[in-house]
C-alpha cells in the first residue's frame, strides 16, 4: 500500500519542473531540459516503486487512494488516483517514451530560441497526461483531460511564426474540443444518475446495471452517456469522422509527434473507453458501435497511409489506423488485445517517429520520393526504423504481431466474419505501407542532393535504440513463466483472466499476409518488376480518393462555409437588430424620445410655475379638506 | 355689525386679485406689486383672526408686523434682481426671462 502512495508524486515533479522551467528557464537556459528530464526520470523510477508495491499487494488487483479536494453544494470532489495494472501499464509506457523523447530533443531541438518553452510544455504535458491516467473520479479525468488537450495545442504550434502550424494547431483543439464537449455532458449525466464523480461507485453501479440488479443508473441514460463518453475518446483518439486533425498535426515538431500523436495523447480515448470498459460492457449495443467505428477508421486511414508522400503523415495515418484497431479490439470484447496493443503500438509508433525526425532532420525533407538508399548514411536510423515497421507491420517475434494476434482473436470470438475480414485487410494494408514507407526512405539509390546525409548524433540515435529493444521484445510478455506472471492475459484483463492461446488458422493467414505485403513491396517499390504506374492507372479513381482523404476535409469546409457561416451571419444580424437595436438600445432610445417631448413643459416662465405652484396647494388645500377637516 | 367673516372676504378678495396679477402681468415690477398685495392680505387675516380669538394678547399683530419687515426685505432683494435683469436684457418683461429651464 505504503508504495503505491507514492504514485501522486509523478505528476507533480513534472508539474513542479513546469512551474521552475516558466520562473527560471529564460534566464538559465540549460536549467529547462535538465528539470525537465529529471523530473520525468524522478517518474520513471517511481513507476518501478509502485509496480513494485501493486506486486507485493495484489498484482491485478485496484486501489484508490483519495484526498478531499473541496465540497460544493453538499457533493464532495475527490482528488485521487486509482493504481491498477492498467494504469500502471499506462504510466510505464507515458514516462519511458516522454523520457525518451527529451532526451532525443536535446539534440533535435537544441538550436531552437524557444527551448525552454518547449520543455516546459512538455514538462507540464507529462504531468497532465499521467494524470489523466491515474485520475480516480471523472472530474479530475476532465481536467487533466483539457490539460493534456492544452498541452497538444501549444506543441503543435510551437513554431508559431509559422502559419501552417498554428492552423494546424487550431484544428487540432476545436476538433478534439468539440468531442470534449460531448464528454463533458456524459460525465455530468453519469454524475446526475450516480451523484458523485467517483468511478469506483460509477463503475459499481453499472456493474449492477449490467447484471440486472437494481441500481442508480438506468439503462436510456446509461446508453447514452457511454456514446457521449466514446464521443470524448473519438475526439482524442482521432477515430472518423473526428480524424482530421491527427495529419495536420504533423506541422509540430517531429518529437512531438512521437510523444503526443503515437504514445500518449491519441491513445488517451482508447485509455478512456478501457477505463470507463465497465459502462460499455452494461451497455453492449454501444460496444458495436465502437467496433464499427473501429474498423471503418482504421479501413479508411491504412489506404491513406498507402497513397502519402510524406513519411510524417504516413505514420500519422498509421496512427488512425492502430487506433482504430484498438477500439475495434474493445468492441470486441478484446480488452487485454486492446491495451495490449496500445503498448505495443505505443513504443513502435514513437520509434519509427523519431526515426522520422532523424531522417528528415539529417536530410531537411519529409518527402519520401525524394528519398532513398538511406541505409547506407544512416545505419542506426535504418535499422530500428525497420525494427519499428516490422513491428506495426506484424511481423512474427516483434511485438506488434502478438497484439495483432491477440485483437484477431478477439474480433473471431465476438464480432462476424466481416469484421475479421476487415481486421485481416487492415492488416495487410498496415504492413504494405510501413514497407512501402521503409523501402522508399532507406533502400534503392541514394540520391545526388542526398549525398551529405549522415547519421543523426548520439542523443537521438541512442532512444531509437532504447525504444526499439521493447518494439522487438515486448511481444513475448504475452507468455507466462512459473513464477507469478502468468501472461498478459492474466496481468491486465476485464472481469476474465485468460491466458494466451494461438490461432494457428488466423495466425497463419495474418503471417501470411503480413510477409506476402513486405515481400512484394520491394520488387513494387525498388526495383520496379512490376509496373506501378500502370496500377496507379488501373486505380487512380481510387488513389485520388485516397490522396484526398475521402474528402473529409472538402466535406468539412464546405459544412463550415455553407452551413455554420450562413447561420453565424443569421446569428450575427439577430444579434445587431434584435438584441442590439431592439433589446439594449431600445429602451434608451424610448426615454430619451420620451424626455425630448416631457421637457417641454419646462417652458422657463415665471408665470407657468406660479400657476402650477397655485394648483399645487389648491389640490394639497383641498385633498386637506376632504381628507382631515371634511 | 362687523364679523371675522368680512375680514375674511376682503382678505381673499385681496389675495385673488394678487394672485392673478402674479399670473396675468408681465412687467416684474406688476408682479411684484402683486405680491405685495397677496402678502398684505395674509397680513390682515393674521390681525384679523388674532383679534376675534384672543382680543388681550397681540401674538398675531406682532407676527404681522415680523411678515411686514421680511415682505421689504424681500422686495428690496427682488428690485436689486429686476434692476439687474434690466441692466442685462434692457427688459423686465418676464417672457423674456426665461432660462429657469433645460
Amino acid at each position: 500500500m505504503g508504495l503505491m502512495e507514492l504514485a501522486w508524486i509523478i505528476p507533480a515533479s513534472s508539474f513542479f519542473a513546469f512551474v521552475g522551467i516558466i520562473a527560471f528557464g529564460r534566464r538559465i537556459p540549460f536549467v529547462s531540459p535538465m528539470l525537465s528530464i529529471g523530473a520525468i526520470i524522478v517518474g520513471c523510477i517511481l513507476v518501478f516503486v509502485v509496480v513494485m508495491g501493486r506486486i507485493d499487494a495484489d498484482p491485478t488487483g485496484i486501489d484508490f487512494f483519495s484526498r478531499k479536494w473541496f465540497e460544493v453544494g453538499g457533493t464532495e470532489l475527490m482528488l485521487g488516483m486509482i493504481i491498477d495494472p492498467l494504469s500502471i501499464v499506462m504510466l510505464g509506457l507515458v514516462c519511458f517514451v516522454s523520457l525518451m523523447v527529451q532526451v532525443y530533443s536535446l539534440s533535435y531541438m537544441r538550436h531552437d530560441p524557444k527551448l525552454a518553452w518547449y520543455y516546459a510544455i512538455h514538462a507540464l504535458f507529462a504531468a497532465s497526461m499521467i494524470l489523466v491516467v491515474l485520475a480516480d473520479n471523472f472530474l479530475l479525468f476532465y481536467v487533466a483531460w483539457e490539460l493534456v488537450g492544452l498541452c497538444s495545442y501549444l506543441l503543435i504550434g510551437f513554431w508559431w511564426e509559422k502559419r501552417e502550424p498554428v492552423e494546424a494547431a487550431k484544428k487540432a483543439f476545436i476538433t478534439t474540443r468539440i468531442a470534449d464537449v460531448a464528454l463533458l455532458v456524459g460525465i455530468l449525466l453519469l454524475f446526475h444518475e450516480v451523484g458523485t464523480f467517483s468511478m469506483k461507485e460509477t463503475f459499481y453501479q453499472a456493474q449492477l446495471l449490467g447484471a440486472g440488479e437494481v441500481s442508480e443508473l438506468s439503462s436510456g441514460t446509461t446508453m447514452i452517456a457511454t456514446f457521449l463518453l466514446f464521443i470524448g475518446a473519438m475526439g482524442k483518439s482521432a477515430q472518423i469522422p473526428f480524424h482530421v486533425w491527427l495529419p495536420d498535426a504533423m506541422a509540430g515538431p517531429t518529437p512531438v509527434s512521437a510523444l503526443i500523436h503515437a504514445a500518449t495523447m491519441v491513445v488517451a480515448g482508447v485509455y478512456l473507453v478501457a477505463r470507463t470498459f465497465a459502462l460499455f460492457e452494461a451497455v453492449p449495443n454501444v460496444l458495436l458501435v465502437v467496433s464499427i467505428v473501429g474498423l471503418v477508421t482504421s479501413l479508411l486511414a491504412s489506404t491513406m497511409a498507402l497513397v502519402n508522400t510524406d513519411l510524417k503523415r504516413i505514420l500519422a495515418y498509421s496512427t488512425i489506423s492502430h487506433l482504430g484497431l484498438m477500439m475495434l479490439s474493445l468492441g470486441a470484447f478484446g480488452y487485454t488485445a486492446a491495451i495490449f496493443h496500445l503498448v505495443a503500438h505505443g513504443f513502435s509508433k514513437a520509434l519509427l517517429f523519431l526515426g522520422a525526425g532523424s531522417v528528415s532532420h539529417a536530410s531537411n525533407q519529409t518527402d519520401i520520393r525524394k528519398m532513398g538508399g538511406f541505409i547506407k548514411v544512416m545505419p542506426i536510423t535504418a535499422i530500428t526504423f525497420g525494427i519499428g515497421a516490422l513491428s506495426l507491420g506484424g511481423i512474427p517475434i516483434f511485438a506488434g504481431f502478438w497484439s495483432k494476434d491477440e485483437i484477431l482473436i478477439a474480433v473471431f470470438n465476438h464480432r462476424n466474419f466481416l469484421f475479421l475480414i476487415g481486421t485481416l485487410f487492415v492488416g495487410f494494408l498496415s504492413a504494405l505501407y510501413m514497407a512501402r514507407a521503409f523501402y522508399l526512405v532507406f533502400f534503392g539509390d541514394l540520391k545526388n542532393e542526398n549525398k551529405s546525409v549522415s547519421e543523426s548524433p548520439i542523443l537521438m540515435t541512442a532512444p531509437l535504440i532504447l525504444l526499439a529493444i521493447p518494439s522487438l521484445l515486448f511481444g513475448f510478455s504475452v507468455f507466462g513463466s512459473d513464477e507469478g506472471y502468468g501472461g498478459i492475459g492474466r496481468f491486465i484483463f476485464f472481469e476474465n483472466a485468460h491466458d494466451f492461446h494461438f490461432n494457428v488458422l488466423l495466425g497463419s493467414i495474418s503471417v501470411i499476409l503480413a510477409v506476402v505485403a513486405f515481400g512484394i513491396s520491394k520488387p513494387l517499390y525498388i526495383t520496379r518488376k512490376f509496373d506501378l504506374n500502370r496500377i496507379k492507372k488501373y486505380f487512380s479513381g481510387l488513389i485520388r480518393i485516397c490522396e484526398r482523404g475521402y474528402y473529409f476535409d472538402q466535406v468539412y469546409e464546405w459544412f463550415f462555409d455553407r452551413i455554420v457561416l450562413v447561420s453565424s451571419r443569421f446569428i450575427a444580424w439577430l444579434d445587431r437588430a434584435v438584441v442590439n437595436d431592439v433589446g439594449v438600445n431600445g429602451p434608451a432610445n424610448s426615454m430619451g424620445w420620451t424626455a425630448s417631448k416631457l421637457r417641454l413643459h419646462v417652458t422657463g416662465k415665471v408665470y407657468n410655475y406660479a400657476l402650477v405652484m397655485v394648483l399645487g396647494s389648491m389640490i394639497i388645500g383641498s385633498v386637506w379638506w376632504i381628507m382631515v377637516a371634511g | 355689525m362687523i364679523t371675522l367673516v368680512h375680514f375674511q372676504i376682503v382678505s381673499a378678495a385681496l389675495f385673488s386679485i394678487g394672485l392673478y396679477g402674479v399670473m396675468a402681468r408681465r412687467s416684474a415690477i406688476l408682479i411684484l406689486m402683486s405680491i405685495e398685495l397677496m402678502l398684505n392680505a395674509v397680513n390682515i387675516n393674521l390681525v384679523a383672526v388674532a383679534s376675534f380669538l384672543d382680543p388681550d394678547r397681540f401674538a398675531g399683530i406682532i407676527i404681522t408686523i415680523f411678515v411686514i419687515t421680511v415682505a421689504a426685505a424681500e422686495v428690496g432683494l427682488a428690485l436689486a434682481i429686476v434692476l439687474r435683469l434690466f441692466r442685462n436684457r434692457a427688459t423686465i418683461n418676464v417672457d423674456n426671462m426665461d432660462l429657469m429651464k433645460w
